[in-house]
């Protein structure tokens, strides 16, 4: 059995090694992005079926966003509503035979909590500007500034290693079963694993939100007198 | 466990773009999909109040029409009313007139008719008093009755002029009329009255008018002296029918009573 944490280069661009992650999450963007033109190529005002479960994606990001943070979601749409999709898509990609979802590696569970560090700094910073954002950090009071400087590395650390932690083991887990019984015994394993990765997709897409409404809103005018 | 550096920049990178594409193709094109149908809805909301409200003032001009209708029906109900209530007093007042007239007319029909029925009625009585007079007077024969027109024709000679008593007694004969039949002694007691009143002796013709009841009656040709029963009946006769045209007109209560 191969060592799920041990992952080898499928081959190398010069000194830049290729990792199968990386492979599988051009497939997966391919995937995504053809559906996403074909589905919007041909949208009307009185939708079909797959435009209107595409609206319904749409208007139910848009919920949750607007549940979250209060505001309009256009600004998070894009951010938060790919990443649910993309972390949803990738953990789902472990049902394909021979695939190992691009989340179960440590880079891109990694690449994606940085990706949610920055943008909290960006829609931080453009939401409250650099001072706004900045003095958030001091919010209940001065004292706070060293935790919340390291909070805000260690949910995002949490984060990374939440979504990691458990496609990795979902994997792991279907991988052991799958060499002891490969017939039918995986299955329920694997449909508990399609679970998990919903509800890991979710939690990192809100969390998302939930950290950059909090640094929005930490800047934001009104508390800057507290 | 490794951690390939290249790996995070690859999938940091790959996640980015994909963020971008499918706010390109996905978010944006899905959402303003969603909020041009909003706006549409809206719009037709909009439009959709703005019928109604139109509808709603067609529904009050509507409304208002009806209730002009309704009035302008009142007012012509009440004019037909006060012109039918004016046709129906001035075809009373008409009637009424006419019903008058008719009435007036029928009275004045009955009054004739009373008073034609009266005057019919006491003509009748005085022809029957004139006849049960004659039939009484018929039975008044006898000497004293003649002795009597004798005197009365004596005394109706003697009542005329003198220029009539010449004319009478100088004419060539006289006529005279009696009931019955004068046996001898009778026309010589005639003739000696006649005489003695005329102061003359006229030849005379004696002739028999039973139409006389009784009396005696001289005529020439152009002078008769009458001296009878019948002359008196016609005169009283005449006298009766005079006294009729002074009679009182019927009774108009009595009239209507009957």
């Amino acid at each position: 059995m191969d060592n799920p944490l041990q992952t080898l280069p499928l081959f190398q661009l010069g000194p830049v090694p290729i990792m199968p992650a990386v492979v599988v999450t051009w497939a997966i963007m391919l995937v995504i992005v053809g559906l996403a033109i074909l589905l919007t190529h041909r949208l009307s005002v009185v939708p079909g079926p797959v435009q209107a479960a595409a609206e319904l994606l749409v208007t139910a990001v848009d919920a949750q966003i607007r549940d979250v943070t209060g505001a309009e979601p256009a600004p998070y749409r894009a951010f938060v509503g790919t990443l649910f999709l993309f972390i949803l898509v990738a953990n789902w990609s472990s049902l394909i035979p021979g695939i190992t979802p691009p989340t179960a590696t440590l880079e891109t569970p990694a690449a994606l909590a940085a990706l949610v560090f920055v943008s909290i700094i960006w829609f931080g910073v453009k939401g409250a500007g650099v001072g706004g954002f900045l003095r958030g950090f001091a919010l209940p009071n001065p004292a706070m500034i060293p935790l919340n400087i390291l909070e805000s590395f260690t949910r995002i650390f949490s984060m990374f290693v939440r979504l990691f932690g458990n496609v990795m083991s979902g994997a792991f887990v279907i991988a052991i079963v799958g060499s002891l019984a490969a017939l039918l015994v995986p299955i329920p394993l694997m449909v508990l694993d399609l679970l998990t990765g919903a509800v890991q997709a979710y939690i990192f897409a809100i969390l998302a939100m939930v950290f950059i409404s909090s640094a929005v809103k930490k800047g934001a005018p009104e508390n800057k007198e507290t | 466990m490794s951690f390939d550096y290249w790996t995070l920049g690859f999938q940091a990178v790959n996640v980015l773009v994909l963020i971008w594409l499918l706010h390109r193709f996905f978010w944006k094109p899905v959402s303003g999909m969603i909020a041009q149908r909003q706006t549409n809805a809206a719009s037709l909301l909009l439009e959709a109040e703005a019928t109604r409200a139109k509808a709603e003032a067609a529904l009050a001009k509507v409304a208002a029409t009806r209730d002009g209708l309704a009035s302008e029906r009142e007012a012509m109900l009440a004019a037909a009313q006060a012109e039918a209530k004016a046709t129906r007093a001035t075809l009373l007042e008409e009637t009424r007139a006419e019903v008058d007239t008719l009435n007036d007319a029928a009275k004045a029909a009955r009054l004739r008719a009373a008073k034609t029925l009266k005057e019919t009625a006491v003509e009748d009585a005085q022809g029957l008093a004139v006849t049960i007079a004659s039939q009484l007077a018929a039975r008044l024969t006898g000497e004293a009755v003649e002795a009597a027109f004798l005197g009365w024709l004596e005394q109706g000679i003697a009542d005329l002029s003198a220029d009539e008593r010449d004319a009478l007694g100088k004419g060539s004969s006289l006529d005279l009329v009696c009931a019955t039949d004068p046996d001898e002694a009778a026309q010589e007691r005639i003739k000696s009255v006649v005489a003695k009143a005329l102061g003359a002796e006229p030849e005379l013709r004696f002739r028999t008018d039973p139409s006389l009841i009784a009396g005696f009656e001289v005529h020439s040709p152009h002078f008769s002296l009458r001296n009878s029963w019948s002359a008196d009946l016609a005169r009283l006769s005449q006298a009766l029918a005079d006294s009729r045209k002074d009679l009182p007109p019927p009774d108009e209560t009595q009239t209507d009573a009957a």
